[in-house]
């Protein structure tokens, strides 16, 4: 009501005092609004994503009209329940651009000479009447997104000192003596909840709405590494049953089980490479011809290429169990009698 | 002297380069080529989550994403279009991108890297 007052006093008296700065003004805000329409609302308000109401589309944007144009404007810049984001999730917008990209939107399906007229006029009483009312409402929520985005680029090397502190603030006086080996992460420090995990942001609400590791992880078989969990024994056993095809979960994989032994240098086990394991999560085309030629023997591979990244450490290491799972791999013990006997014999 | 300091820029160098988030789920990926440019938080995308519920072959031989953190040039428009995340988050399969929080869900500042004690790494030419 009181923004109502303002709103319409403030606008005689602007219009009256400088009618050509205003409209100059408003070209301005005009240009604004559409910049950051098309940067950021047009995610959601070209295709009318979870009921957004769609640009140029009158009847989407009656009902929302009727309401007041300050109420959009508030909705706009704190977001509501229904799905809009504070800011449309762009917390790097002032307050005034987006009034502006509301105006833009209201202009498509209202005729320009009205909404352009006020809200130009109403954006120093927006501004004065809407930040009182911000703090009471959404401050909690909006106040550490908007103080946020302002250091986004160069403020990298705080925000990775303090992802540093807190690491090892929380790690606790026994977690400490092996800190600086990252291969040895204490029972501690192990599949953390989303919101320790150091990398999700904990002032995020979603954050806390993902589920952590060990919810899902508490039947399915242990390994030593990775994310200790034993994925290949989880699928073998049933304990889980990821689908094999995106929408039809009864489609099942075509195994091959083929078995390519690699015989390798000095004393380390052969390499058993079992496809078998493989194609239960694999297509052909994840490894074949790009990574592995598929032709025995026309393959090198090493455990250097294998640590940068290439041939098996395109995965292993990365997603699938790491390389300080040697046993798992060099499976194929070798057999040293017939060599010792040849030795004897000279 | 001079080896001496060499020593320890080598060291600061090194220890710049360790990744630093290590607390982190195994095969966590952090998205951040366009998010926070664009004034979002980076995306956390999480493999253990999706494994339990697809195999690796839907996603990196169906929907097309590349074995390669950064080789995927997504755009929320891909997503609505129903390309990459949007072929199952469509509201049909799993929740609509319109929970934005979910995924932006990352800590500012966060580059794009594969994290979580992972033990290799490298350019990975293949």
């Amino acid at each position: 009501m009181t923004f109502e007052t303002a709103f319409s006093s403030r606008g005689i008296v602007g219009a009256v005092a400088a009618s050509a700065l205003l409209l100059a003004s408003a070209t301005a805000a005009a240009q604004a609004g559409k910049d950051l329409y098309a940067k950021t609302c047009a995610v959601c308000h070209a295709a009318g994503v979870a009921g957004a109401p769609r640009l140029g589309n009158a009847a989407d944007w009656q009902p929302r009209i009727a309401g007041g144009t300050a109420r959009l404007y508030a909705s706009a810049l704190q977001g509501t329940p229904k799905g809009m984001p504070a800011k449309g999730g762009n917390t790097a917008a002032s307050d005034a651009e987006v009034r502006a990209a509301v105006d833009f939107m209201l202009a498509s399906v209202k005729g320009a000479a009205p909404a352009a007229a006020k809200p130009a006029a109403a954006a120093p009483a927006a501004a004065s009447a809407a930040t009182p009312a911000a703090p009471k409402s959404a401050a909690t929520v909006a106040a550490p997104a908007v103080t946020a985005p302002a250091p986004a680029a160069p403020a990298m090397a705080p925000q990775l000192a303090a992802v540093d502190t807190s690491a090892n603030t929380t790690g606790g006086s026994a977690a400490d003596i092996n800190s600086f080996n990252r291969l040895l992460k204490p029972a501690g420090k192990r599949n953390p909840p989303p919101a320790e995990d150091g990398i999700h942001d904990p002032s995020n609400d979603g954050t806390h709405a993902l589920m952590a590791p060990l919810a899902a992880y508490a039947t399915l078989p242990k390994s030593n590494a990775g994310n200790r969990v034993d994925w290949v024994k989880s699928l073998n056993e049933g304990k889980i049953n990821p689908r094999w095809d995106r929408a039809n979960p009864n489609d099942v994989p075509v195994v091959i089980d083929l078995n390519i032994v690699r015989e390798v240098k000095g004393s380390m086990p052969d390499v058993v490479y079992p496809h078998k394991q493989h194609t239960e999560w694999l297509d052909c085309s994840n490894c074949h011809p790009a990574i592995f030629n598929p032709q025995k023997g026309s393959n090198v591979i090493s455990m250097a290429a294998i640590l940068l990244g290439e041939k098996c450490g395109v995965c292993h290491g990365k997603v699938a169990f790491p390389v300080s799972e040697c046993r798992l791999c060099h499976s194929k013990k070798k057999d040293f009698r017939p060599a010792q006997a040849a030795t004897t014999a000279k | 002297m001079m080896p001496w300091r060499a020593g320890i820029l080598l060291l600061l160098a090194w220890l710049a380069v360790l990744p630093l988030p290590a607390a982190a789920e195994y095969a966590d990926v952090v998205l951040n080529r366009r998010a926070e440019a664009q004034g979002v938080r980076p995306v956390v995308f999480q493999h253990w989550f999706h494994r339990i519920r697809f195999r690796c072959k839907v996603c990196h031989a169906e929907l097309g994403f590349k074995m390669r953190v950064g080789a995927n040039d997504i755009t929320m428009a891909d997503i609505i279009d129903g390309r990459f995340c949007g072929a199952c988050h469509n509201g049909d399969i799993a929740w609509a991108p319109d929970k934005c929080d979910m995924c932006h869900s990352g800590k500012r500042g966060l580059p794009t890297g594969i994290v979580g004690g992972h033990e290799t790494g490298g350019p990975g030419r293949w």
